[in-house]
């Protein structure tokens, strides 16, 4: 492999220097990764018994790569990895951590010569759309189908919410484990409400007069978001338009179908966001990031701001101990809703792959079945302040305000729980959608102009062959 | 008589001058501190908020810290490795740099001082580097360094995750305007001195190593210069090809992986004593050779 | 003086050119072949679509609109930056006493409007992302905010970013020309400018009667660093603003654009396709750059 990769290395020198645009002779030389990643020797498997049902090779090493982002990688080194090691203290785990995933894995991933194991999350995660395109992920099925952890009777798809499987799907099958679950809502410092006599709003006039209150009180701004990052500010206006026109608003714009973003249901949510922002924002909204946002939030600046469950978590350092999280969910918008009150955003997330290509993935979906199993579940729910997918983990523990919350809602919201995909499947109409809403927010754009732009760019989408399309 | 006139009428041209300049001198003044606060203030700005606590830096801008936190320096050297990283950003630069000088100057020499077929060609190849927009091969990139990485006996040394292969890089990316610059130097130099030595029976390779290299030193100087500069800001390239293996990171990445982390531990005392750390070194050693420094690259840029 | 001449030139050649085919021309040849795929990066076999992504990118509006700021940052920084550069230059040269010795303290003002140059570009993109912060955290609207003006949105609102990006950028190439230009300057013989205040020429007909045009040849120089800088502008944009090129691809730039494309959307095949037009660009700039400065050498 070497020998041949390196002549063609030569060759393709050689080509350049002889002339520039003899472009088709050259596409041979195009992806060195071709050959690299074709001829890797097969991934190693081992003997299957009771402890090690899916058959990994204990004598080969498991490579593990953690996102070191708000849950931080202590919870994988200190409970998943101890876990593993406890049923197999053979295996040999290398444990790493980045912040940039994609930076850091994509290249190995093109090399044909990925890790075993990818926690492949945050601003800089890989597009899975691509990597499921490219046959890079591991096939999970072997793994639900497993002996779970803790009772060999029991599969391991019966232990966790259908919602992960389903979400870590494309085209039917699982690839990808959404571990943690997320929930969205509008989040507050329970003891400052109490203190000033605020309630938490049940309908949209509701909240528009908490927020001209809380405005009128001139120590606090009403309501802000992650202006940096304004997928915060989209992630609730799509909330707000399932709740009105129910989940096919959702569902269809996922979808990539023709005038899905033009749908009422979803103008009149970006209208009753534009409002908010014309009138309540903190000051300086636009320019301040999640972090900063958050932390005005606990020196109380600011009252009210949308986020997801690990905002708790995040916020540990800079949050007052009796700060007191709470969360709501979005309020009613009017009589005719589609979805009753309580309806949330949730969603598994925190993305876990075991790379096919990988010289051992065997092990890394073993290494997914120690998180599954109810220590490592409750463990992490404890140290990170996050729900999971695993069915009752949190039982027995003891969990902060803003998680009881959140857990709370959860519950609460039953089957009316929303989520939207394309965020995953499309990055660039994710960043066309939060461009366009941070500029709504701001005022300049309007809500027709903003739908508009999402709708164009997703149409654009549907038209660009090179991307692989996903249907829900 | 000439003698005594010049100097009369410099004394009275600069007495005239002073007339008329005077008012401007007041004002030149002026607009000089003006950009010397520009320039300094943020960066003083960032020492202060390096020993500021969390509360104080999301407080008013222009306040001074109560206390001098330094163990904000001790989180950013301990928990963001920044000594590590400045340790390999030194090791890469200082073998980039060398080896950019040396087959830089040995192909611009070449090139402007010989003449053989395919010259030009060669030296346009080199040239048209200057414009080629980095961002352009970079994943190609990977595949060769990776692929070099797979050479028996050296492989290790050059491949991915290497000093040794980052510092090829670096060689190989400084050439183009390296060779520009001092094939336009060599060119400028007389060519008696090389004669006289080739008369004495001097050889080619001593020509240029004894008489032409010294000679083209304040070019050679300035040179240095950029390519210590551009190597030491490098990002993109480290980036893409230490990517793995954080102790063998350089400091940009250091810096640049701080900055995200802020976004996520909010650790932002941190952040700014690691900013400390990184402008701190390059000002102290930029203070201490700056006459060399400016000497040599105006030197050569001039030519 | 022939004896062994193949040979040395030869051997002087062949590493810097093998270095250079290696890690320089194949990787650029090889990307102007994945222009023509839609390779994802991760695929083993790219699939040949021809012009299919020069025909999309003629559609693209964002990146016109970063082709746009490439090219007003093509002429607002090298002129503001020389601008700049020069006054200072001139002030600190001819400013002084008598017009012809440097002003008082010119060394200290010549090393410190070098700082910046020594600073990473990465460390000043997260220095001066602080510096513009909207809140009175924010060096530049703590003061405003205090005045009881309302904050300016220096990274946030889309008609302000651009500019700032050019303000950051101009604030870092200042101090390099200053150096480079005070040399020049220091260069040219006394006696001219002995001459020209004899004739009776005040500061700024001495400036612009002897210092610009012994100069032309350096100004040149820096105009042509700075173009190419223009165009390459990259971790400033990256680092710097929200959505990396944003608020609303309001300073977005080529090089963020083609960065973008491939390392997030993994649009190998679309984002070479960009800097393949990139490279245009910058030879395109660099041979006109040539054309125009072939202008005749003042000797003296």
């Amino acid at each position: 492999m070497t020998r041949l990769s390196r002549r063609e290395l030569l060759r393709c020198a050689a080509l350049a220097g002889l002339a520039l645009p003899a472009l088709p002779a050259l596409s041979a030389c195009a992806t060195p990764a071709g050959n690299g990643g074709a001829a890797s020797s097969a991934p190693a498997v081992g003997a299957t018994s009771a402890t090690n049902p899916l058959g990994f090779a204990e004598n080969r090493p498991l490579e593990i790569w953690i996102f070191d982002g708000g849950f931080g990688d202590a919870y994988a080194k200190d409970v998943h990895e101890r876990i593993l090691r406890t049923r197999h203290p053979k295996l040999e785990i290398r444990h790493n951590a980045t912040k940039e995933i994609a930076k850091t894995l994509q290249p190995r991933f093109a090399g044909g010569n990925p890790p075993e194991f990818v926690n492949n999350s945050g601003a800089g995660a890989m597009d899975f759309g691509a990597l499921v395109q490219d046959g890079q992920l591991a096939d999970l099925t072997p793994l639900l189908d497993a002996a779970s952890w803790d009772d060999p009777a029991v599969k391991v798809r019966d232990t966790i919410d259908p919602a992960a499987v389903e979400l870590g799907s494309y085209d039917g099958k699982p690839y990808v484990l959404n571990y943690a679950n997320t929930v969205w809502g509008i989040w507050y410092s329970r003891k400052l409400f109490e203190a000033e006599g605020w309630q938490v709003p049940r309908t949209w006039a509701d909240f528009l007069a908490l927020c001209e209150t809380i405005k009128k009180s001139g120590r606090t701004a009403p309501f802000t978001y992650a202006g940096k990052h304004p997928f915060y500010i989209y992630e609730a206006i799509l909330t707000l338009a399932a709740k009105i026109g129910g989940k096919d608003v959702l569902k269809n714009i996922d979808n990539l179908q023709e005038g899905a973003w033009k749908a009422e249901p979803v103008t009149r949510a970006a209208g009753a966001f534009a409002e908010l922002g014309a009138k309540y924002l903190l000051q300086g909204t636009a320019g301040l990031d999640h972090v900063q946002t958050q932390t005005a939030q606990n020196k109380g600046q600011v009252a009210m701001l949308p986020c997801g469950s690990w905002l708790e978590n995040e916020q540990k350092d800079s949050t007052p101990a009796d700060f007191d999280y709470a969360m709501f969910p979005l309020p009613d918008f009017g009589s005719s809703d589609a979805l009753p009150y309580g309806t949330l955003h949730a969603q598994p997330g925190e993305e876990y792959v075991v790379p096919a290509k990988s010289a051992n993935p065997r092990a890394g979906l073993e290494y997914m079945r120690a998180m599954l199993s109810k220590e490592g579940a409750g463990e992490f729910m404890e140290l990170v302040s996050t729900l999971t997918v695993v069915k009752g983990a949190g039982e027995g523990r003891a969990l902060k305000p803003g998680l009881k919350s959140a857990s709370a809602a959860l519950t609460a919201a039953g089957d009316n729980a929303v989520w939207f995909l394309f965020r995953k499947w499309y990055a660039e109409l994710h960043d066309e959608v939060a461009a366009a809403s941070g500029q709504l927010m701001s005022g300049k754009l309007s809500v027709a102009e903003w739908a508009d732009r999402a709708q164009r760019k997703a149409d654009a989408l549907k038209a660009d062959s090179s991307v692989k399309k996903f249907t829900r | 008589m000439a003698d005594a006139v010049i100097p009369r009428s410099r004394a009275y041209a600069r007495e005239e001058r002073r007339r008329r300049l005077g008012p401007l001198s007041a004002l030149t003044h002026v607009a000089l501190l003006v950009w010397t606060v520009l320039v300094v203030v943020p960066i003083v700005w960032t020492f202060l908020a390096s020993v500021k606590s969390e509360d104080e830096i999301f407080g008013d801008a222009w306040s001074l810290p109560a206390t001098l936190r330094l163990d904000n320096w001790a989180r950013a050297w301990e928990q963001a490795h920044i000594g590590q990283y400045m340790v390999n950003s030194i090791v890469v630069v200082a073998f980039g740099t060398f080896g950019t000088m040396l087959f830089g100057s040995m192909a611009a020499y070449v090139l402007a001082r010989y003449r053989f077929r395919g010259n030009r060609a060669v030296y346009l190849l080199f040239v048209s580097g200057l414009a080629f927009p980095v961002y352009l091969a970079l994943t190609p990139l990977f595949f060769v360094v990776q692929n070099m990485g797979a050479i028996p006996v050296v492989g290790p040394y050059i491949g991915l995750n290497t000093h040794g292969g980052l510092v090829l890089v670096y060689i190989a990316y400084s050439l183009p305007f390296t060779v520009f610059f001092l094939a336009a130097f060599f060119r400028t130099l007389p060519g008696a001195v090389a004669e006289a030595a080739f008369v004495d029976g001097a050889s080619h390779t001593r020509v240029f190593f004894q008489v032409m290299l010294p000679m083209a030193r304040p070019g050679i100087v300035s040179v240095t210069v950029f390519n210590v500069l551009g190597q030491w800001n490098q990002y993109q390239l480290p980036l893409v090809l230490l990517t793995s293996d954080r102790e063998k990171w350089v400091l940009t990445q250091g810096i640049a992986d701080i900055s995200t982390a802020a976004g996520y531990d909010a650790d932002w005392s941190a952040l700014f004593a690691a900013l400390s750390m990184a402008i701190l070194p390059m000002l102290i050693v930029y203070t201490l050779f700056q006459s060399q420094i400016q000497k040599g690259l105006t030197a050569g840029a001039l030519k | 003086m022939n004896h062994g001449r193949t040979r040395f030139v030869a051997g002087f050649l062949a590493v810097p050119v093998a270095l250079y085919l290696i890690y320089v021309i194949a990787p650029y040849a090889q990307a102007f072949s994945i222009a023509l795929t839609d390779w994802r990066g991760v695929n083993a076999s790219p699939r040949f679509v021809g012009l299919e992504n020069f025909r999309r990118l003629w559609d693209d509006d964002v990146f016109w609109r970063a082709v746009g700021h490439n090219l007003v940052l093509l002429v607002l920084l090298p002129v503001l930056t020389i601008g700049i550069a020069l006054f200072f230059a001139f002030l600190l040269n001819a400013g002084g006493r008598g017009g012809t010795e440097g002003v008082w303290g010119s060394r200290f003002y010549r090393v410190v409007f070098f700082f910046p140059q020594v600073l990473a570009v990465a460390v000043v993109a997260v220095l001066f992302q602080q510096v513009f912060r909207p809140d009175r955290s924010g060096m530049l609207n703590a003061p405003l905010i205090a005045l009881g003006f309302e904050p300016i949105g220096f990274l946030s609102s889309t008609d302000v970013a651009f500019w700032s990006i050019l303000a950051v950028l101009v604030w870092q190439a200042v101090g390099f020309y200053v150096v480079l230009f005070s040399a020049g300057i220091a260069s040219i013989p006394r006696e001219l400018f002995e001459a020209a205040a004899i004739d009776g020429a005040g500061g700024a007909r001495l400036f612009l009667r002897v210092t610009l045009p012994l100069l032309w040849d350096t100004v040149q120089v820096g105009w042509v660093y700075l173009g190419i800088a223009a165009l390459d502008v990259f971790a400033v944009v990256w680092v710097m603003t929200a959505e990396h090129g944003g608020p609303d691809h309001s300073t977005t730039v080529m090089a963020a654009e083609i960065y973008r494309t491939a390392f997030q959307y993994f649009k190998f095949g679309y984002a070479s396709a960009m800097g393949v037009v990139l490279f245009f660009f910058t030879i395109g700039f660099a041979i006109l750059a040539l054309r125009l400065s072939r202008r005749e050498r003042i000797e003296f």
